[in-house]
């Protein structure tokens, strides 16, 4: 077995024994990302100083210094996350030669643990999406099937994972953006309480929805990520005032006595069967190891998708005003005057998706229809947060499927918004109530494609879901995350 | 409902091209008619009362980044400042 399929748990055990050196594993996914990338596509920007990275890890370990579990472990970075120096183009044209002045606080944490950053990894335009089929620079392609998607936004970041082209990765989640993509590449994600993880210098697309989360190829690597970069942060006004603890410090896999709560309004008529199947069939074999099973009822839940692209269509047109071809990023390259300039720039700077979140956030904020959309959604969403909380005090955690379906097709639902909108019928009440959830894989589709289970928690009970999730993974003798055509031997080693 | 999607583009700052109007039209009266299908809450928007924002105090902070380093992404710049067109005659 080679480095780069190995978690990040594991690799960290052997730098931590000097079994490995970080510039050997930085090395061997490098190799991979040469052999992978040409038909996954999960990068915008490959790093070009990783092996430097790498070796000051390497110096600092040498000269006896104590550094962070992760330290050397390769790490790839969502394309809208500011990182001082490297090119951060959310995948749009808007921002294509856009690099940060500063650092996002995650990226201060991830360079405080000594991680190696790759790259930036490729997304839907503005995290505007379920496919990645919408970035303006390539497609990327599903690890496990090149003519599926890998879901999206964060689909670079998932593939990446899959493929061996990055131990661990960062995305961001506003309607399951993480979630939705870890279920398709068959990868861990986790979408951490709203609060948790500072928003700083993630570029903005829903800021009372958006969040920064970690993904991996276990639980484990996932805890430990996610110990990185939660914290409070005085940059971010939505940042929670507590204290965090170590989530791999008090990672269990009992479940004796855990009440499982299984919401009958997520396994209805738009589910796949197999996805059903492989869902109950995991609840049951949580219920064999002592968890408690009971069915609960959400029954707002019918609403989510209505109210979530409201209220995140009304946010990111307010959000994205700020490209106007002024102050960074692009500007049309002929106008005449400033209105024809704003117009010009915009219209060339974002892609069809994003035009049209803008103008329907516009739509339903302007005057006349206020009161009707976006007021009555926010209403919506403080029942669908009160149904949770009153289910919260039944159950511990909440388990779902993630996504309808398994990976479908490259184009087969582009040209077909609301179809696609429908990816996220699972993962959007999370955001709406500002809970975490984490995806973890859940059996394999008839044609081999990975499936993936929800499990939903309590506002800051990240440690409740990721101990029910490690203890699925432990009975199912662990995640087998990298397909073999990627694997060492496989088709293309 | 019927969308005026030149309208709702030009108070968007947008403009979209005429050939792609008749699509884009069709997808926003879909998505409109979708989302429309919520029920009706008869209550009032309330401030979080359980987690109030926290704000920072009102001090000045040095500096982080220089000029050029601020510039250096801007579309246009002459002598250290932001080129805009003209707006006051």
């Amino acid at each position: 077995m080679k480095l780069f399929e190995k978690s990040a748990a594991e690799l960290s055990a052997m730098l931590q024994k000097k079994e490995c050196s970080a510039v050997e594993l930085t090395q061997d996914v490098l190799d991979q990302i040469a052999v992978a990338e040409p038909q996954v596509g999960a990068y915008v920007t490959q790093c070009e100083d990783t092996l430097e990275q790498a070796k000051r890890v390497d110096d600092a370990r040498a000269n006896g210094e104590s550094l962070h579990p992760l330290a050397g472990i390769p790490i790839g970075i969502k394309d809208n996350i500011s990182t001082k120096g490297i090119r951060t183009t959310c995948s749009s044209r808007m921002l294509e030669n856009y690099v940060p002045p500063f650092d996002a606080t995650v990226m201060q944490s991830v360079h405080c643990a000594g991680m190696v950053i790759t790259g930036k990894m490729n997304m839907d335009e503005f995290a505007m999406g379920s496919s990645t089929e919408t970035s303006y620079f390539h497609q990327t392609h599903n690890p496990h099937k090149i003519d599926c998607v890998p879901g999206g936004s964060s689909g670079g970041s998932a593939a990446a994972v899959a493929a061996g082209e990055a131990i661990v990765t960062l995305g961001s989640d506003t309607g399951g953006s993480i979630r939705q993509p870890a279920s398709l590449c068959g990868v861990a994600g986790l979408k951490p309480t709203y609060g948790s993880v500072s928003r700083y210098g993630l570029v903005a697309f829903a800021s009372s929805l958006d969040q920064i989360g970690p993904i991996g190829k276990s639980v484990k690597d996932v805890a430990m990520l996610q110990s990185v970069i939660q914290g409070h942060d005085s940059m971010d006004a939505t940042s929670a005032y507590r204290t965090y603890t170590n989530l791999c410090d008090h990672l269990s896999g009992d479940v004796k006595g855990l009440r499982i709560g299984v919401p009958k309004e997520y396994f209805g008529d738009g589910i796949d069967t197999c996805v059903k199947e492989a869902v109950f069939a995991a609840i049951r074999q949580l219920e064999a190891q002592g968890a408690v099973i009971q069915e609960i009822s959400l029954p707002s839940t019918e609403y989510a998708i209505n109210t979530y692209y409201i209220i995140a269509s009304a946010e990111a047109s307010s959000n994205l005003a700020r490209f106007d071809g002024v102050k960074y990023g692009y500007r049309t390259a002929s106008y005449d005057g400033l209105t024809d300039m704003y117009e010009k720039t915009r219209s060339e700077g974002f892609g069809d998706e994003v035009k049209r979140r803008i103008m329907l956030g516009t739509f339903v904020l302007s005057s006349g229809f206020y009161d009707a959309y976006y007021k009555n959604a926010k209403l919506v969403q403080r029942k669908i947060t009160q149904e949770f909380q009153q289910a919260f005090q039944k159950c511990d955690v909440i388990i779902t499927p993630t996504a309808p379906s398994p990976a479908f097709r490259i184009g087969e639902n582009i040209n077909d918004p609301l179809k696609m909108y429908y990816n996220d019928v699972c993962t959007v009440t999370v955001n709406i109530a500002g809970l975490p959830a984490v995806s973890v894989p859940c059996g394999r589709s008839s044609d081999g494609l990975p499936l993936g289970m929800q499990l939903i928690g309590n506002a800051f009970a990240e440690q409740t879901i990721l101990n029910a999730a490690y203890s699925y993974e432990q009975i199912v003798g662990g995640f087998h995350v990298i397909p073999e055509a990627f694997c060492t031997g496989g088709a293309n080693a | 409902m019927k969308i005026d999607i030149a309208h709702i583009a030009k108070l968007s700052r947008l403009r979209i091209e005429p050939e792609k109007l008749e699509k884009f039209e069709t997808d926003m009266e879909a998505i409109v008619n979708m989302v429309d299908r919520l029920p009706d809450v008869t209550d009032e928007l309330t401030l979080d009362q359980d987690h109030p924002m926290h704000l920072r105090e009102d001090v000045a902070v040095e500096h982080k980044f220089r000029r050029d380093e601020m510039l250096s992404n801007a579309p246009e710049v002459q002598s250290g400042c932001l080129v805009v067109p003209k707006t006051v005659e």
